[in-house]
């Protein structure tokens, strides 16, 4: 058991269904360091997003463990599965999932105040984090006054903002066109590099998932392939 | 407290349907705050119309075993002292058969002293002719009500034959006539203190006082002092129990009435907010993925319920409380009750107080349900992709 993996996987299992059992993750182990950049791929049904969802600890298993930062995610209460959630997750979705009815700052403020923070400092750290996504001038308009990338760009700015240790991505620029997909992708990686956080992106795009460090290759809820990309700097 | 800061948030986005149900909301509240106005205010009327005027606030009677009350002289002296009594009237009852001109009618002749009575049951206001200042100028004399003059046929001036068994047959004169627009009119007839004594033979003695206090609410505390001097007292309270069960009865059924109308308004603050559960589902999955607990979750949508119930609670209660200080004011020209011609409102702080906190505390338990449903989300579900 090394110290430097910051998620531990073992024997994770996820059956879906009453009567007709489909096995979505079937007894899969992983184990990814911190600052790593990775990509999740596969087939539609292959079990990507369970994984995911199962490492963003927003659902629980059906047997096996999985450590954060070495501890057992699975046997947490509601409300430490909240807190960790908070403090060392970050989730962006293929759809940005902003709150409607609060502007951009607002909706990257919102992490803070849930943590606590006072309510002027959640206002200076959103607003700096915002201007690093490139959205320094849009922090009062809503989501429906924004384009779908710049949404993006917001919701990236809000998973971001509580400085988590893993960042979590299910098809973040599934929703883009390639241009502004692009990006999104260089917006994540340089944010990856400066703050040495670890990016799992479930993704798609055969070209994205090939600028990443390392991708997974999962088919019927098993990892057939765990490849190193050589895009390591 | 980010939770006050979405729950306010979801309810400025909404406006409209905030708006429909505070105002929902609202007139229930109204409609109980206004018709406790009036209850309030005619049952402050009833009471100034019965208890303040046509019946004593304490009555005292012989002590057990006794038909009469005998040293009460230096009763009334002690009573005197007692904080808050502002009229006590001796009385010395006693059951005559009255007879003019071959009509004749049982009836109850009341001893008084005019001044002491007056003091206590007002009668000078009920006189319709003659007086009863003359019952004690003139000895042997007596003040009928109206409908016992009808009756015996008598008018002022003429005498009539008073006679009962074991009691000293007199002539009475009629000097004054009253008109107290109760069944008393027909069967009590007032004649001085001594009259009554000659008539049942016996001297300084009373069989009742009459005490009235300078606040019909403090008859209990001077009623509690008498029996303390060892006679027996009661209060109006306890002498008429029928009236307060009566306003108690109208009161329960009344605020029951209105609280379901309050509790059926709420309904529509919870199929609002089961609406806003279900429209905010991705929502709602997407803070638990940002780390609010599912007890904050629930937090948010009860906060939601109670704004919406304390803002109808006081907008309720400001628009009961002009209306009916409107209605209060109004002068209708006709008489509306016996002798008024405005509805008699009164708005108190302490309903208004008790009203809004129960429009509250409803409004905080309707939301309760759609709340939890919103905390029991699964997140992966509620966020919902692929």
């Amino acid at each position: 058991m090394s110290e430097k993996y910051i998620i531990q996987i073992k024997n994770l299992t996820k059956i879906f269904g009453d009567g007709v059992e489909i096995k979505a993750l079937d007894d899969v182990g992983l184990n990814i360091e911190q600052g790593e950049f990775m990509a999740i791929m596969g087939p539609s049904g292959s079990g990507k997003s369970t994984l995911l969802n199962q490492i963003g600890i927003l659902d629980t298993p059906t047997s096996g463990t999985i450590l954060l930062d070495g501890v057992d995610v699975t046997k947490m209460s509601d409300k430490q599965r909240s807190v960790t959630r908070n403090k060392q997750l970050g989730f962006i979705f293929q759809y940005h999932h902003l709150l409607p009815d609060f502007n951009a700052l607002e909706n990257v403020m919102m992490p803070l105040l849930i943590n606590g923070v006072k309510r002027s400092e959640a206002r200076k750290t959103a607003s700096k984090m915002l201007e690093e996504v490139g959205l320094g001038d849009r922090m009062k308009h809503r989501p429906n006054q924004l384009s779908g990338g710049q949404n993006q760009r917001v919701a990236i700015a809000r998973a971001l903002v509580n400085k988590p240790s893993i960042v979590i991505g299910d098809e973040p620029t599934g929703n883009l066109d390639s241009k502004a997909s692009d990006n999104i992708y260089e917006l994540l990686r340089r944010l990856n590099r400066e703050h040495n956080q670890t990016f799992i992106l479930v993704t798609h795009d055969k070209r994205m998932a090939a600028k990443t460090d390392r991708t997974i290759q999962l088919v019927d809820g098993k990892i057939c392939e765990d490849s190193r990309n050589g895009n390591d700097d | 407290m980010y939770e006050l800061f979405i729950a306010l948030r979801h309810l400025t986005s909404r406006r409209r349907q905030t708006i429909f149900s505070v105002l929902a909301v609202g007139l229930a509240v109204m409609l109980l705050m206004w018709s406790q106005a009036v209850m309030v205010g005619f049952t402050d009327e009833m009471y100034s119309k019965t208890v303040d005027t046509m019946m004593p606030h304490v009555t005292v009677e012989p002590q057990e075993g006794e038909d009469y009350i005998h040293l009460y002289r230096n009763l009334i002296e002690d009573i005197n002292k007692i904080d808050g009594v502002i009229g006590i009237s001796p009385l010395l009852v006693g059951a005559a058969t009255f007879e003019y001109k071959g009509k004749n009618k049982n009836v109850v002749m009341r001893g008084i002293r005019v001044e002491d009575h007056d003091s206590v049951m007002f009668i000078n206001d009920n006189i319709i002719e003659g007086s009863f200042r003359d019952l004690e100028v003139s000895p042997n004399s007596v003040v009928v009500g109206d409908a016992l003059a009808e009756k015996l046929d008598v008018e002022i001036g003429d005498t009539i034959d008073a006679s009962f068994p074991e009691a000293n047959p007199t002539n009475l004169k009629v000097v004054g006539i009253y008109n107290s627009r109760t069944p008393m009119d027909e069967t009590l007839a007032f004649t001085s203190l001594s009259t009554v004594q000659d008539f049942l033979d016996v001297s300084n003695v009373v069989t009742t006082i009459l005490v009235r206090g300078d606040d019909r609410e403090r008859a209990q505390e001077i009623s509690e002092e008498i029996d303390t001097l060892g006679y027996p007292a009661s209060g109006w309270k306890e002498t008429n129990p029928e009236i307060i069960q009566t306003l108690k009865i109208e009161g329960t059924s009344n605020a029951i009435t209105l609280g379901l109308i309050i509790i059926i308004a709420s309904f529509g603050i919870v199929s609002t907010l089961f609406m806003s559960v279900m429209e905010k589902t991705k929502e709602i999955g997407m803070l638990m993925a940002m780390g609010v607990s599912r007890r904050s979750i629930m937090r948010i949508f009860v906060m939601e319920s109670s704004i919406l119930g304390l803002l109808g609670g006081l907008l309720g209660v400001t628009l009961g409380a002009a209306l009916a200080l409107y209605m209060g004011s109004y002068d209708y020209g006709f008489e509306v009750m016996a002798g008024i011609s405005s509805i008699p409102f009164v708005v108190r702080i302490q309903d208004a107080v008790i009203i809004v906190l129960f429009t509250f505390l409803i409004n905080l338990i309707a939301g309760i349900y759609p709340a939890s449903r919103a905390s029991k989300l699964k997140p992966v579900e509620a966020i919902g992709r692929d």
